[in-house]
């Protein structure tokens, strides 16, 4: 038995889903941005709590923690986001101390990076601290939410557009 | 302290090359390892209570090329393998000027292990009701 189906709406549907996909890589960036915020301020949390000891020399192959000099230098630069790098619809961002960075310590100027990198990983001479590991591990999750929420909450204001 | 942490431990101990746990207080001539746990990892969470607790930990060798052995990343890589299975990534390797001592440095993550199954208790002899031919 033939019959006839008829579909309301397909017109505004086609619509939206252009629309989505031109307004997709704004959306993706504005939801990155707020992840890469969260990631950033988390880092900055972290390197509050580095432990420090007053500067010494070590010898004898010692191992000592970072100065509070060194400690100041992390925390005034602080962690930033990279710019946007967009190809497409793919957003690329990176967070953390800006390579061309550099801070006054015992007279001489070092690069804050090489800083960060030593108080992170550690070195032969000095203690390693994570605090980058455990900032990504903690403000992970909660970036993922807010970019989540941030893209459902621009799709969903899309749909309501006439 | 985490059983596949205390046989990570273990295991370095054997290699013959020095290990401390956290930091040296003088540390060694020549190549040597750092072990530390750093904080929790991905545990298992369910009925309102830790039902396999993770814990994510860091190892660190350093080494010179000029005076120790070649194989001393692949030997640490191969006790990571054989202890954690593929649960561990190698996160960074570098190099110190001031020293010229090399550094790499793994993540893994280390599991409390299930119990071990307690022994069979031992079964009683059966009276089948037939008695002894003797």
């Amino acid at each position: 038995m033939a019959f006839q189906m008829k579909v309301d709406g397909m017109t505004e549907i086609s619509e939206l889903l252009s629309r989505m996909e031109e307004r997709a890589p704004a959306v993706a960036a504005q939801a990155l941005y707020d992840g890469a915020h969260i990631m950033a301020e988390e880092i900055r949390k972290e390197a509050q709590f580095i432990r420090t000891e007053p500067f010494r020399y070590v010898h004898d192959g010692a191992t000592r923690l970072p100065s509070p000099e060194e400690k100041a230098i992390v925390t005034a630069a602080g962690a930033g986001i990279a710019k946007f790098d967009k190809n497409g619809t793919e957003v690329d961002t990176s967070v953390g101390y800006r390579a061309s960075g550099y801070a006054e310590l015992n007279g001489k100027q070092k690069p804050v990076p090489l800083i960060v990198n030593a108080i992170n990983s550690g070195t032969s001479f000095m203690k390693k601290q994570p605090f980058i590991r455990k900032a990504a591990k903690n403000g992970g999750p909660r970036a993922m939410t807010a970019m989540k929420a941030k893209i459902e909450e621009a799709f969903t204001a899309m749909t309501k557009e006439k | 302290m985490p059983k596949e942490y205390e046989a990570l431990v273990a295991a370095l101990k054997l290699t013959g090359t020095p290990v401390a746990e956290y930091a040296w207080k003088t540390r060694p001539e020549g190549a040597y390892y750092v072990v530390q746990l750093d904080m929790e990892g991905g545990s298992l969470n369910a009925d309102d209570a830790k039902q396999d607790r993770s814990w994510e930990g860091s190892l660190d060798l350093f080494y010179t090329k000029l005076t120790d052995r070649d194989d001393l990343v692949e030997e640490a890589e191969e006790i990571l393998t054989e202890i954690f299975g593929s649960s561990w990534y190698l996160n960074s390797t570098q190099y110190e000027h001031a020293t010229g001592m090399f550094h790499a440095e793994w993540v893994f993550e280390a599991l409390d292990g299930p119990e071990p199954d307690p022994p069979d208790p031992p079964t009683e002899e059966q009276d089948d009701g037939v008695p002894d031919e003797s």
